[in-house]
């Protein structure tokens, strides 16, 4: 008979150290058990690094090495974050700027000797030891991938930033602390550069509108403006005595706006920006 | 326009902690945890509102008692504000975010004085097994050369104040032969003034192989009150640092919450001002990513002395309900149990099954146990008393519940 602890386990959410990663590919065997970490462990696998993941709601990490005839050696890393979003957000921060995307339809970076890539709520991680041939990372990545639940979608909010003067594969998602605010959480970012001048736009999405105004609320605050009612929709330009001047906007769920380097340009990718937020659909939990 | 606003910031930080220091009251010694052996007062401030400074060993480097770990920032702003506040030893590393960390040092530091400033990181040699501690086949002392290149391409300077071994925890580790020939090299070469080793696991062993190394200038170790074997690893810091090393202590906030749920914060200042009590720990490295929380730290870096308040709030939620999951293998239990169970591996399955959540593995250990059909169902009252306040009998309980689940379904 199976109790009450027992059939807790069955129903529990599933981990990364239930994904069955394949023991064979293309010629690769998974060298010995995988090794899972928890948030409680991961310290002991990736030391301070590990906050980083922690920030991302990191749920547990199975690591594994796969290895060929001629003992060429591709350790895996397989991160569980809370959800898609999550996984993306770690993801964001590890990217750097301009990085080749991986060949095929997932979403990844490659470089001769690693590659990174996300799907679903997975962070995957590959490193290829002792030299060999990089053309097989992308082969395990697919192989892998194909085992992981999940869409392969990036967030929509990513979709939001207007193309012009953005910089390619830069964007950032940061799960809370966002411009060093602990009531910032949630955000977006990508770098832009237009004439010279380097900002940043961003999108910050509240669990609901009355979030969203208690952010901007908590903002002017910083600023040192006088005390207000937000209303449902506005904008404000403040200087925040840590970041400088911001300009920021909000309507429903949604903050967002420009902060470092002026241009006369930014106003209206701002403007832009915030039309296409306002059209992704409201999730359940806010409505 | 100059990003940020730091010099703004860095008044407003200011004030900030002229409040703090003016509000303190006047305090008593502080008193140890229990069973913490007395340690050496730390004289207090002559200005409490000046930035408190402790000598890193035989570096012969000030460095402020309070430092920023650095790996979780990403606003270059907050970095900044630290730096003009006084926090003025950065520690990174190679791996973090995957060098982006470093990257964000770059858009900074090689901007400003060249001895405003300490800079360390960190370099994971890839053939570490974080198992055993060991190097395995194919190690190069080259990968430290090449990772440092790197490194110094990232943060825009020619050297770093402190370049540590990362991720240390045996022995043969921090000695191996041809990764210290490669650090030394880096010293010789001037792209590191000083040699370090990081340890989070095993400290106490590490600690006593980078005095025995000779190479080592510094250590950075994990440190603070909620580790089992604090008072062991406060031994070796006393020893290291009586052999003229650096210590910098990191995990100085102790997993930030008492609860696995993150419903009760450690107060931060209170755990910080532990591990700074200990006058051979030079500075600590808290990680902090907002402004408030550098607030905090600053209120630190002017006044570490742990005050019987900070004691106070490190004792009373030391409740043994919150002790965790993981048993610390004692075998005090062994001998009152009437059952002769094999406690410490039931609670390893029970940490197998809850914290790792790898019902296999806890299923196989309990399987592989000589255990009675029913254990703890015999006995009417439990007389074994956890060190670590673990309720035995209902873990035991719990988790043998196990040994009847099909292969099958434990996913």
């Amino acid at each position: 008979m199976i109790g009450p602890f027992a059939l807790a386990l069955l129903l529990a959410t599933p981990t990364a150290a239930s994904v069955k990663l394949p023991a064979h590919i293309d010629g690769w065997k998974l060298a010995g058990q995988p090794v899972s970490y928890t948030p409680e462990t991961i310290f002991e696998y990736v030391d301070g690094g590990a906050e980083a993941f922690l920030q991302f709601d990191f749920q547990d990490l199975t690591a594994a090495s796969y290895v060929a005839s001629d003992k060429v050696e591709v350790r895996v890393d397989v991160y569980h974050h809370r959800d898609a979003a999550r996984a993306f957000g770690i993801y964001s921060q590890e990217r750097r700027a301009g990085s080749t995307k991986m060949p095929g339809r997932l979403e990844g970076i490659a470089s001769p000797d690693h590659l990174e890539f996300v799907a679903g709520p997975y962070y995957v991680k590959l490193a290829l030891l002792d030299g060999g041939a990089p053309a097989i990372l992308p082969k395990l990545a697919e192989a892998i991938a194909a085992k992981l639940p999940g869409t392969r979608t990036a967030p929509a909010v990513l979709a939001c930033f207007p193309d012009t003067g953005k910089r390619p594969r830069a964007e950032k998602m940061s799960a809370r602390d966002f411009l060093g605010h602990a009531f910032l959480h949630d955000a977006a970012a990508a770098p832009y550069e237009i004439d010279g001048a380097h900002f940043r736009l961003f999108a910050i999405e509240g669990k609901n509108a009355a979030e969203a105004r208690a952010m901007v609320a908590a903002f002017r605050a910083v600023a040192k403006l006088p005390k207000a009612d937000v209303s449902a929709e506005g904008a404000v330009t403040l200087t925040d005595p840590l970041n400088g001047e911001v300009l920021l906007m909000w309507a429903g769920r949604w903050l967002w706006g420009a902060v470092d380097e002026p241009s006369p340009r930014r106003q209206a990718l701002v403007e832009e920006l915030g039309r296409r937020l306002v059209k992704i659909a409201v999730p359940v939990s806010a409505e | 326009m100059k990003l940020g606003a730091t010099g703004v910031a860095a008044s407003a930080l200011a004030a900030g902690c002229a409040t703090v220091a003016a509000e303190r009251k006047p305090t008593s010694p502080a008193t140890p945890l229990a069973g913490a052996p007395e340690l050496t007062k730390v004289d207090a401030p002559a200005k409490p509102t000046e930035p408190q400074r402790r000598k890193l060993g035989r570096t012969g480097i000030e460095v402020p008692v309070v430092s920023m770990g650095v790996m979780n920032a990403d606003n270059p702003n907050l970095v900044r504000a630290a730096l003009d506040a006084g926090i003025t030893l950065l520690d990174t590393a190679h791996g973090y975010q995957d060098g982006r960390n470093e990257e964000m040092l770059g858009t900074i530091l090689p901007g400003r004085k060249r001895d405003s400033f300490v800079v360390c990181t960190k370099i994971l040699v890839k053939t570490l097994d974080r198992t055993t501690g060991l190097f395995g086949k194919g190690t190069r002392g080259e990968e430290i050369t090449e990772k440092l290149a790197i490194s110094l391409k990232r943060l825009g300077l020619d050297h770093v104040d402190v370049l540590y071994l990362h991720a240390q925890s045996a022995r043969a580790g921090v000695l191996h032969e041809d990764l210290m020939k490669a650090l030394e090299r880096a010293k010789q070469d001037g792209k590191a003034r000083f040699i370090g080793v990081s340890t989070h696991k095993n400290e106490p062993e590490v600690l006593r192989a980078a005095v025995e190394g000779k190479l080592y200038d510094v250590v950075l170790t994990s440190y603070n009150f909620r580790q089992d074997h604090h008072l062991e690893v406060q031994k070796a810091i006393g020893e290291a640092a009586a052999a003229g090393l650096g210590i910098v202590a990191m995990k100085t906030q102790a997993g930030v919450y008492w609860d696995k749920e993150k419903t009760k914060p450690i107060d931060m200042k209170a755990t910080l001002r532990w591990s700074l009590r200990d006058p051979n720990v030079h500075t600590a490295i808290p990680g902090f990513t907002t402004f408030d929380q550098l607030q905090d730290d600053l209120a630190v870096l002017h006044a570490p002395e742990l005050t019987p308040a900070d004691d106070a709030k490190l004792r009373d939620q030391n409740d043994p309900k919150l002790a965790g999951l993981f048993c610390q293998g004692c075998q005090d239990c062994l001998e009152p149990c009437r059952m002769h169970l094999p406690i410490p591996e039931l609670m390893r399955s029970y940490m197998y099954g809850h914290a790792y959540r790898n019902r296999e593995a806890a299923q196989s250990l309990l399987l592989a146990l000589d255990l009675p059909g029913t254990p703890c169902d015999d006995c009417d009252s439990c007389p074994v008393v956890c060190a670590k306040g673990f309720d035995v009998r209902e873990r035991i309980r719990d988790i043998v519940r196990l040994r009847d689940v099909p292969r099958e379904f434990l996913i």
